[in-house]
């Protein structure tokens, strides 16, 4: 029996329960105090006092309780120093409970949790704060992450993050936003900012290179989680349930996407045996319980089938390519865009051959002429009609726009190929 | 995503200014750094010295050989150099636009290599 290992997974598990806590906590604070600030502020405090103690002392019988006990109290002393500090006493009431009687609710974590953290997630998602902005905010109040662990996935500094997050909750302030649910005509909006936000997290993880730092938080697992976690919140949405099925059927091709130095390895070389099988059945399952009851088909759900289709195909030949086009063909309709455009030239091409597909990219030379991916694609067509001339100038010009270093080696090693 | 704004310049054009309007420039510098730091979005901002500090280095069989200079035939010079982090082009080109000296010189926007992308998430098709 070896004491030490299981002393490291209690404090795993220790870690697991406050961040699935933290957000619940802060919920149930700011039901009873204003100010997402100062209450933020006061749950990342009382986390941090329960990962110190608890490893020790042993977990709480009602952790919950322990903790929006311990953050209540932060909160009074921030407020009562405050108001010493400003030599304004009134600053006390903001302290005192808002709502009579939600005394009462502390200890049940039911439907009023639910409610709270999606409340929450909306408050983070707010339409005035940046996308950078967002994302931070969401990672610590939602997340339960601290500031150094973001700021490390992120590679910037804990004072630049620390920057970012107490922006964030400037810029909540300056708009006035309150944790009160969104009327209704509101309330796609807000949650369609929630949905971009969770991509955001999950993408930054997701085109990572390898060989990352041990300390880097895991940024595509938390993006899953917190996707999960909104499922969850809305089992009934299905836009939510759409991204949360395309970040696992994206995900499942994590370890077969670089090769050992980092380079980038397209759909096509990917070795297929090195996917996830657990991801894709479990996405696959939710898409397709999805698209069978789905009354409002968005962009998540559509480019979560997209990415079914290609994560149950054995190889590239048996990919169903007619299904993807016609995917395609409804992306382009529901959320039309270049890169959409773009995708599905390719899918023309598989399905009708390069010279259609690359006649099927012109268009979109005025709004992409200076983005890699579009040169990198006319690069691929071109190799596929046998014309290794153009394929080469292509490829040349997407290595020239592209920035990302993975995505300069492989089209570059393209370029290697071709000569 | 991560973006270098350059800022070429020389003495000589420094000089010409009006040194009220130099004091002005400096305290619109400061506030840009300020409010930019301030975001998250500027994460270093940095000028050289003056060209006559500057020195060459070089390696010759092994052996490190330093000597003064560069003695520069161009008439400018790499000046002062900021750091973005921010989420899109548009952004950095509105922060350029916010510098003090680019009613009377242009700033270089160069994005920087790296690691991670956060457009490029999902495969698409092929490639």
């Amino acid at each position: 029996m070896s004491s030490a290992r299981s002393g490291q997974a209690d404090g795993l598990a220790i870690q697991d329960l406050l961040r699935e806590l933290a957000p619940q906590v802060l919920g149930a604070l700011l039901r009873r105090h204003d100010g997402l600030d100062s209450c933020e502020d006061a749950v990342q405090e009382a986390l941090l006092d329960a990962a110190t103690q608890w490893p020790r002392s042993g977990t709480p019988a009602n952790p919950r309780g322990w903790l929006l006990t311990v953050a209540t109290r932060r909160l009074v002393d921030m407020l009562r120093s405050e108001a010493a500090r400003r030599r304004r006493e009134d600053a006390v009431y903001v302290a005192t409970p808002t709502a009579p009687g939600a005394e009462g609710s502390i200890a049940d974590a039911g439907a009023a949790d639910r409610d709270d953290t999606l409340l929450l997630l909306f408050l983070c998602c707010h339409p005035a704060l940046t996308p950078s902005s967002a994302v931070a905010l969401t990672l610590r109040a939602v997340g339960g992450l601290t500031t150094a662990e973001i700021a490390s996935a992120f590679g910037v500094s804990e004072a630049t993050m620390a920057q970012r997050v107490s922006r964030a909750k400037q810029q909540i302030r300056d708009a006035g936003a309150r944790f009160t649910p969104p009327g209704p005509a509101e309330r796609d909006r807000r949650l369609g900012a929630v949905q971009q936000v969770l991509y955001l997290v999950f993408n930054e993880g997701y085109t990572a290179s390898a060989g990352q730092e041990l300390l880097r938080t895991d940024l595509t697992a938390e993006g899953i989680r917190l996707g999960r976690l909104l499922h969850t919140l809305l089992p009934d949405d299905a836009e939510s349930a759409g991204l949360l099925a395309l970040m696992l059927l994206t995900d499942a091709r994590r370890a077969a996407r670089t090769d050992t130095g980092g380079a980038l390895i397209p759909l096509t070389e990917q070795d297929r045996g090195r996917w996830d099988q657990r991801l894709i059945t479990e996405g696959t399952a939710l898409v397709e319980r999805t698209l069978a009851t789905t009354k409002a088909l968005g962009p998540y759900q559509i480019q979560a089938a997209i990415a079914a289709v290609h994560d149950e195909a054995a190889s590239v030949a048996d990919t169903d390519w007619a299904q993807v086009l016609a995917l395609y063909q409804l992306l382009d309709t529901v959320a039309p865009g270049p890169m959409v455009s773009l995708g599905r030239a390719v899918a023309v091409a598989m399905v009708h051959g390069p010279q259609a597909g690359l006649a099927a990219t012109g268009e979109l030379a005025g709004a992409l002429g200076r983005h890699h991916r579009y040169h990198a694609v006319r690069g691929h067509l071109h190799e596929m009609a046998g014309d290794r001339a153009s394929a080469a100038e292509e490829y040349r010009t997407a290595a020239r726009f592209a920035t990302n270093i993975p995505e300069k080696r492989y089209l570059e090693r393209k370029l290697t190929g071709l000569g | 995503m991560k973006y270098m704004l350059i800022i070429y310049g020389n003495q000589e054009l420094w000089n010409s200014i009006d040194p009220a309007e130099q004091q002005r420039m400096f305290a619109a510098f400061d506030a840009f750094n300020k409010k930019h730091y301030a975001s998250g979005e500027l994460l270093g901002a940095y000028g050289v010295a003056d060209a006559a500090a500057t020195k060459l280095v070089r390696v010759r069989d092994g052996q490190p050989a330093v000597t003064d200079g560069p003695y520069l035939e161009t008439k400018e010079y790499l000046a002062s150099w900021y750091l973005l982090d921010v989420d899109s082009e548009q952004r950095a080109l509105e922060i350029a636009a916010e510098l003090p000296s680019a009613v009377f010189q242009p700033t270089e926007v160069w994005p920087i290599l790296h690691e991670a992308a956060r457009d490029t998430g999902a495969d698409m098709g092929v490639i």
